[in-house]
C-alpha cells in the first residue's frame, strides 16, 4: 500500500519538475535518464552475469547514429532513409543489438577481463567508422538530429505548446518521454532478473562451471546478454541523440565507456536501482560542483587561480567514490540505502549479495 | 481506499499544489521580452541596468588547458579594464567561466546553465563542442567567437570565426613555400593532420592549393592520441616529399620535424596556428624546431611591434608574472577587444539585446583594432573574415616563442578558393 | 625495402616499450588476477618523477627514484585497494583500478599543467645509421633495457624462490598458502615490481623522439592492453610478443597508410585492437595463455 503511495509520489514530483526548473536543469536530468537506461543495461551485462565491458559507449553511438541515419530525409552528401521518426528510433535500437549481435562469437566465449579489453576494440574501431564514414556519419562535423515526431506529436520547439502557462519547448517535451523510456527499461531489466535468466545470469558470474553442469547454456546465455545490454546502450544513444540534437563522434570515446562502469560499481551491482542511483550520481555531481563552485570551500570557481577545479574535484570524487564503495559500502549506494532503512519500495531486488566461491575470490585473501 | 483511488487522490492534490504555486517558468508563452531601461538603451537576456554577462566556455582541465589558461586569463584582464575605464553602456562587464574539459556533453551542460544570462560568448574552446551546439547557439542568437578556426563553424548568423580558417591557412603556406622555398610543381608535399575537424579543413586547403601548383599531395592522418611520429617521418621519406604541411598539436610537431631531421629528411616545415607552442622550447626538440620549422597564422605574433601588443605584454607579464605569453594569450584578447568593440557599437547603436549585438558586429566590415594584418569584414559569415597570413618562425629569444617571419599576404591562391558549402 | 627495414625495426622497438608495461599486467594478473587499469597512472607518476628531479639530482638518481616510487605507489594500491575489497568478482577489482586511476591521473595531470617537460636523458636526439636505416639511440637503448628486463623476469620466474612461489600461488593460492608461500607478500611484490617497469617504460615513452612528458603520456598505455591480452594474460612470454606484434602492427599500418587508403586514413592506430580481436577469435585465451580447464 505505501510502496503504491510512495511510488506516485515520486512519479508526481517528476513530473513536476519541468513546470519549475529551467534548461539547465532540465538537460542534466534528460543527460541522466539516458545515462540510467545505458546504465542498467551494463549492469545487467557486468553486474549481474559479471561480463566486463568496455565498449558501451559503442553501442549508444550506434544507437544515435542508426536513428539519425534511418529518420533523416538523404541529402546530397548524407545518406539517409527518411522513416517515420518513430520508427526510426525503434529501428535504431534494434540495430544496436543487431551490432551486439554480430560480437557474439567474442561475447559469447570471452569472459571477465579478457572480454572488457576485446571491447576497446569496438571502440576504437567504432570512432574510425564515425570519422570514416562520412555518408552515413557526417564525419567529424556529425550529423543533425531530426526532432521525434509520435503520432503526430512533435518532441521539438515547434508548434508551440503552452501546459498550465509554462512554455513547452523541446526539453520539457522530452522530459516526460525520458521518465517513461526509463521506467520501461527499469520495469524490463526487473522482470529479466528476477525471472529464470536472471538466475541462470547470476550462476554464471558466481560460478560457471556450475551453471553449465545445470543445465545453463552458457555461452549462448553470454552473447544473449550481450545483445540485450547492447539494445539498452541503443536506446540510452538514441535518447542522449534527442537531447543532444546534433551527433559527434568525439563523445562516444573511452571516457564514456568508464564512466557507465563506474555507475554501476557506485550505484550497486547486478540491480536495476543500482544502475539508476550510479547514474544520477556520476551526470549530477560535476553539474552540481560548477554551478555550486563559489560556496564549496577547497574549490575554486573555473578561471581563478589556486584551489582545484570543480572539474578535477569532480573527477577525484567519483574515482575516490567507486575505490570507498568497493572498500567499505558493498552493494553500493542502494544497499547504504537499504542499510538506513529509507528503503525505496519495488527496488528491493531478488539479488542478495553474491556469496563468494572458492574459485572466484581473490587468490590472495585468504 | 484503494491504491488506485489512493494514486488518484494524491495526483489531484498535486495538480491542484501546481496551479497554486507560481512558477518562474509561467510566462504564458511570452517570448522573453527584451526591455527598454531608463538610459533608453534596448536590452535582452544577460544585460541588466548595471551588468553586461560574458561566458567563457573554455577548457582548462583537457587536452587544451594550456591554450584555455592564456584564452581565460587575457579575456579576463582585458574586461577588468574595460571595466577600469568605464564599461560600456554604464554598466560592467561579468565574466562567468565554465570548465567543459574538452567533453562535449560538459561542454552542453554548461551552454544550458550559463545561455539563459549571457549577452555573448567570446571564447568557446573545442570546434566538436560548437559544432555540437551551433544549432541552439544560432536559435538563442547569442554572439559566439569560437577559440577554433574549421570551416564547419562557418554559415551561422552568430558565430564569428576570428581572421582565417585553417584551410586558408593552408593555401598560403604552400604559396609561401613556392615562392621562397623553391616548391614547384611536380614536387610531393606531405600533410600531416589530426582526425577531426581541425586536420581534416586544412586538408582541404593543402589539396586545393596542391591541385592548382601541380604539386602531389602525400597525406597522413593521425589521432590525437598519437605521440611518436617515426612511422609518419619514415613514410613521407620514402614518398620523397619536398616540404611537409602540419596540422597537429605541438607534441607530434616536435616529433615529426625531430625525427625528419635526425633521419634526413631536411625540407621545410610549415604549420597550422594550433600546431606550435614556445613551450616546446625548452624541451629537446627545440633545435629542431629553430631550424626550419614555420607557422602560417592570422593573427601577428604577440611579439610583433604593435602598440597595442606592447601594452598586453606589460599588463599581462604585471598581472600573471611567469606565466607564458603564448599564442592563446594574443589570439584571446583579440577576441575579447573584438567583443569590446561589439558592445560598444551596440551600446551607440542603444540596442544591446541579442539582435542588437549581433547587428551591431555584422556592421562592422573593415575591423582591424590595432592588431595588424588585413582587415576583417565581419559582415558575411559563410566566409572566412579574412584571407591573410603571417608566416612566424620560432624564436626562443623572442617573447612568446616567434617572430614574424614574413608579413601577412593574401596569395592569388587564396583569393581564388571557395569554401566548402557547411554540412 | 629500406623503408620496410626502417618501419620494422621501429616498430620492434616500440614494441619492446609496450612490452614492458604488458609485461607489468601479467605480472599483476598473475599474483592476483586483476587486470591493472591504474597502470596508466602508474606510468605517468614515475614519469613525473623523473622530470621533476633530475634537474636536481641528475638524471640516472632521478630515474632510480622515479622506478622506486612507482613500485611504492603500485604496492600501496594493493596494500590499501586491492588486498581490502572483498567482492566477488575481478571485473569488480578491474573496476576498482579505475577508480584509482582516474585519482591519481587527475592530480597528476593538475600538477604537471600545461608544462612539458623533458626528461634530461643523456641520449638526445642521437640517430644511428646501417646502411640505409636510421634509428634513434633512445630506441635501441631501450630494446636493450626491454630485452635485458624481460629476461631477467623469465629465469626469476623459473629459478628464484620468489619465483616459484608466484607461480605456486597462480597455480593455487590455497594449497600454496598452506605449503608455506605468504600470499600478501606474493602480490605486493608482484604489483611493486609492475610499478617500476611502468616507470621505465615511461622513460622510454617520453625521450625522443617524443618531446617530452605531458598529460596525455599515460594515454599510450592503452595500447598495451591489447598487447597483453593478445599474447595471454597469465603468459610472460606472451606478453614480449604481443608488445612485439602491436608494436611492428602499429608501425606498418601507419607507414604503409597511403598504399592501405580503402581502410580509411589513420588505421594505425585501429590495427592493433583489430589484430587482437582476430587472434582471439581463434584463441580465446591468447597465443600463449592457458586454455582454463574445467574438471567436473
Amino acid at each position: 500500500m505505501y510502496r503504491y503511495l510512495a511510488w506516485t509520489g515520486v512519479a508526481a514530483v517528476l513530473c513536476l519538475v519541468p513546470f519549475y526548473l529551467d534548461g539547465f536543469w532540465l538537460q542534466t536530468g534528460l543527460f541522466a535518464m539516458s545515462a540510467a537506461i545505458g546504465a542498467i543495461g551494463i549492469n545487467l551485462l557486468t553486474g549481474a552475469t559479471g561480463q566486463l565491458s568496455m565498449g558501451h559507449a559503442f553501442f549508444l553511438a550506434v544507437g544515435a547514429y542508426a536513428y539519425v541515419f534511418f529518420s533523416a530525409e538523404p541529402t546530397e552528401r548524407l545518406g539517409g532513409l527518411g522513416l517515420p521518426t518513430g520508427i526510426a528510433a525503434v529501428l535504431a535500437v534494434l540495430v544496436a543489438g543487431v551490432a551486439g549481435g554480430l560480437f557474439s562469437p567474442i561475447a559469447g566465449r570471452l569472459k571477465g577481463a579478457y572480454l572488457g579489453i576485446a571491447t576497446f576494440a569496438l571502440i576504437f574501431g567504432g570512432q574510425h567508422v564515425l570519422f570514416n564514414a562520412e555518408h552515413l556519419t557526417g564525419g567529424f562535423n556529425g550529423r543533425a538530429v531530426p526532432e521525434l515526431d509520435l503520432f503526430g506529436f512533435s518532441f521539438g520547439d515547434t508548434p508551440e505548446l503552452i501546459v498550465l502557462q509554462v512554455p513547452f519547448g523541446t526539453l520539457e517535451r522530452l522530459w516526460f518521454l525520458g521518465l517513461v523510456l526509463v521506467a520501461l527499461s527499469m520495469a524490463f531489466a526487473q522482470g529479466v532478473l528476477k525471472g529464470r535468466p536472471g538466475r541462470a545470469m547470476n550462476t554464471i558470474r558466481d560460478h560457471e562451471i556450475a551453471a553449465g553442469v545445470m543445465g545453463v547454456p552458457v555461452a549462448r546465455y553470454r552473447a544473449g546478454v550481450f545483445v540485450l545490454s547492447s539494445m539498452y546502450g541503443g536506446l540510452a544513444g538514441v535518447l542522449l541523440a534527442l537531447v543532444f540534437q546534433r551527433t559527434v563522434p568525439e563523445y562516444f570515446g573511452v571516457l564514456l565507456s568508464l564512466d557507465y562502469l563506474a555507475m554501476i560499481v557506485i550505484g550497486g551491482l547486478g540491480s536495476v536501482g543500482g544502475a539508476v542511483l550510479g547514474a544520477l550520481f556520476v551526470s549530477l555531481l560535476p553539474q552540481l560542483l560548477t554551478k555550486y563552485s563559489d560556496s564549496i570551500p577547497l574549490v575554486a570557481a573555473p578561471g581563478t587561480p589556486g584551489g582545484v577545479s570543480p572539474a578535477e574535484a569532480a573527477r577525484i570524487l567519483y574515482g575516490a567514490a567507486v575505490v570507498t564503495v568497493v572498500l567499505f559500502l558493498p552493494g553500493g549506494l542502494l544497499g547504504l540505502i537499504r542499510k538506513i532503512r529509507i528503503r525505496p519500495p519495488r527496488l528491493r531486488l531478488p539479488l542478495s549479495p553474491p556469496s563468494p566461491s572458492p574459485e572466484t575470490r581473490s587468490p590472495h585473501v585468504p | 481506499m484503494s491504491p488506485d483511488r489512493k494514486a488518484a487522490v494524491v495526483i489531484a492534490a498535486l495538480a491542484l499544489a501546481v496551479s497554486a504555486c507560481a512558477s518562474d517558468k509561467a510566462t504564458g508563452g511570452a517570448a522573453p521580452a527584451t526591455a527598454t531601461g531608463g538610459d533608453g538603451v534596448k536590452t535582452g537576456a544577460g544585460v541588466t541596468e548595471t551588468t553586461i554577462t560574458l561566458s567563457l566556455l573554455t577548457d582548462l582541465t583537457g587536452p587544451y588547458a594550456s591554450l584555455g589558461k592564456s584564452v581565460t586569463q587575457a579575456q579576463q584582464m582585458y574586461f577588468e579594464q574595460l571595466n577600469a575605464a568605464g564599461g560600456i553602456c554604464g554598466r560592467t562587464i561579468e565574466t562567468v567561466v565554465r570548465d567543459h574539459g574538452y567533453d562535449v556533453q560538459k561542454a552542453m551542460a554548461a551552454y544550458a546553465e550559463v545561455a539563459p544570462r549571457t549577452a555573448a560568448i567570446p571564447q568557446f574552446i573545442g570546434s566538436p563542442m560548437v559544432t555540437a551546439l551551433k544549432e541552439k547557439i544560432t536559435a538563442d542568437k547569442i554572439l559566439t567567437l569560437p577559440n577554433a578556426w574549421a570551416t564547419s563553424l562557418l554559415g551561422s548568423d552568430a558565430i564569428q570565426v576570428t581572421g582565417t580558417t585553417y584551410d586558408v591557412d593552408m593555401i598560403n603556406a604552400v604559396d609561401f613555400l613556392t615562392k621562397e622555398k623553391g616548391l614547384k610543381s611536380g614536387d610531393k608535399i606531405g600533410h600531416l593532420y589530426f582526425e577531426g575537424d581541425y586536420g581534416e579543413s586544412a586538408l582541404n586547403g593543402s589539396k586545393f592549393a596542391s591541385e592548382k601548383v601541380g604539386l602531389e599531395l602525400v597525406e597522413q592522418k593521425i589521432k590525437a592520441t598519437d605521440q611518436d611520429m617515426t612511422a609518419q617521418a619514415t613514410a613521407f621519406k620514402k614518398a620523397g616529399v619536398n616540404a611537409i604541411l602540419v596540422s597537429v598539436g605541438p607534441r607530434q610537431a616536435a616529433s615529426l620535424v625531430g625525427v625528419a631531421l635526425a633521419s634526413g629528411l631536411d625540407v621545410p616545415f610549415v604549420g597550422s596556428n594550433s600546431a606550435y607552442s614556445p613551450l616546446l622550447l625548452d624541451t629537446p626538440a627545440a633545435p629542431a624546431l629553430l631550424k626550419d620549422y614555420y607557422v602560417a597564422t592570422a593573427g601577428a605574433p604577440i611579439s610583433a611591434p604593435l602598440p597595442v601588443y606592447e601594452k598586453l605584454i606589460k599588463d599581462y607579464e604585471a598581472k600573471f608574472p611567469g606565466e607564458p605569453l603564448d599564442s592563446g594569450v594574443a589570439s584571446g584578447y583579440t577576441q575579447a577587444v573584438i567583443i569590446g568593440d561589439t558592445l560598444k557599437a551596440a551600446c551607440a547603436a542603444k540596442d544591446l539585446s541579442r539582435e542588437g549585438i549581433i547587428k551591431a558586429h555584422r556592421t562592422q566590415t573593415a575591423w582591424d583594432g590595432g592588431f595588424g594584418g588585413t582587415p576583417q569584414d565581419f559582415s558575411v559569415y559563410d566566409k572566412p573574415a579574412s584571407l591573410s597570413t603571417y608566416i612566424v618562425k620560432p624564436d626562443k629569444a623572442a617573447i612568446g616563442g616567434s617572430v614574424i617571419f614574413k608579413e601577412h599576404t593574401i596569395s592569388d591562391l587564396a583569393k581564388e578558393y571557395q569554401v566548402p558549402p557547411p554540412a | 625495402m629500406t623503408t620496410f627495414v626502417e618501419l620494422l625495426v621501429n616498430g620492434i622497438s616500440i614494441g619492446a616499450v609496450y612490452a614492458l608495461i604488458a609485461l607489468g599486467f601479467v605480472i599483476i594478473f598473475k599474483a592476483t588476477e586483476v587486470v591493472n587499469f591504474a597502470h596508466a597512472s602508474l606510468l605517468l607518476a614515475g614519469g613525473y618523477l623523473v622530470a621533476r628531479l633530475w634537474p636536481v639530482v641528475g638524471f640516472w638518481a632521478a630515474l632510480l627514484i622515479g622506478v622506486a616510487a612507482a613500485a611504492l605507489v603500485a604496492a600501496a594500491i594493493e596494500f590499501l585497494v586491492i588486498r581490502r575489497a572483498n567482492v566477488a568478482s575481478h571485473s569488480v577489482l578491474a573496476i576498482v583500478t579505475i577508480g584509482v586511476d582516474i585519482v591519481i591521473t587527475t592530480e597528476l595531470t593538475r600538477q604537471i599543467g600545461t608544462d612539458v617537460l623533458a626528461m634530461g636523458d643523456p641520449w638526445g636526439s642521437e640517430v644511428v645509421r646501417f646502411g640505409g636505416v636510421t634509428l634513434a639511440e633512445t630506441r635501441i637503448v631501450a630494446l636493450v633495457t626491454a630485452a635485458a628486463l624481460i629476461t631477467a623476469f623469465l629465469l626469476a620466474f623459473k629459478y628464484t624462490g620468489w619465483g616459484v612461489a608466484m607461480r605456486a600461488a597462480a597455480e593455487d593460492a590455497e594449497t600454496a598458502a598452506l605449503m608455506g608461500v605468504r600470499l600478501g607478500r606474493v602480490s605486493m611484490s608482484a604489483w611493486a615490481v609492475a610499478g617500476g617497469l611502468a616507470a621505465v617504460a615511461a622513460l622510454f615513452l617520453c625521450v625522443f623522439p617524443t618531446p617530452g612528458l605531458d598529460r596525455s603520456t599515460s594515454l599510450v598505455a592503452l595500447k598495451a592492453f591489447p598487447a597483453a591480452i593478445l599474447g595471454g594474460l597469465d603468459s610472460t612470454t606472451g606478453a614480449l610478443v604481443g608488445g612485439l606484434i602491436i608494436g611492428v602492427t602499429e608501425s606498418m599500418m601507419s607507414g604503409y597508410q597511403n598504399d592501405m587508403a580503402f581502410l580509411g586514413r589513420g588505421i594505425g592506430d585501429v590495427a592493433p585492437f583489430l589484430v587482437m580481436l582476430v587472434i582471439l577469435l581463434i584463441r580465446p585465451a591468447g597465443l600463449f595463455g592457458t586454455k582454463e580447464l574445467a574438471r567436473v
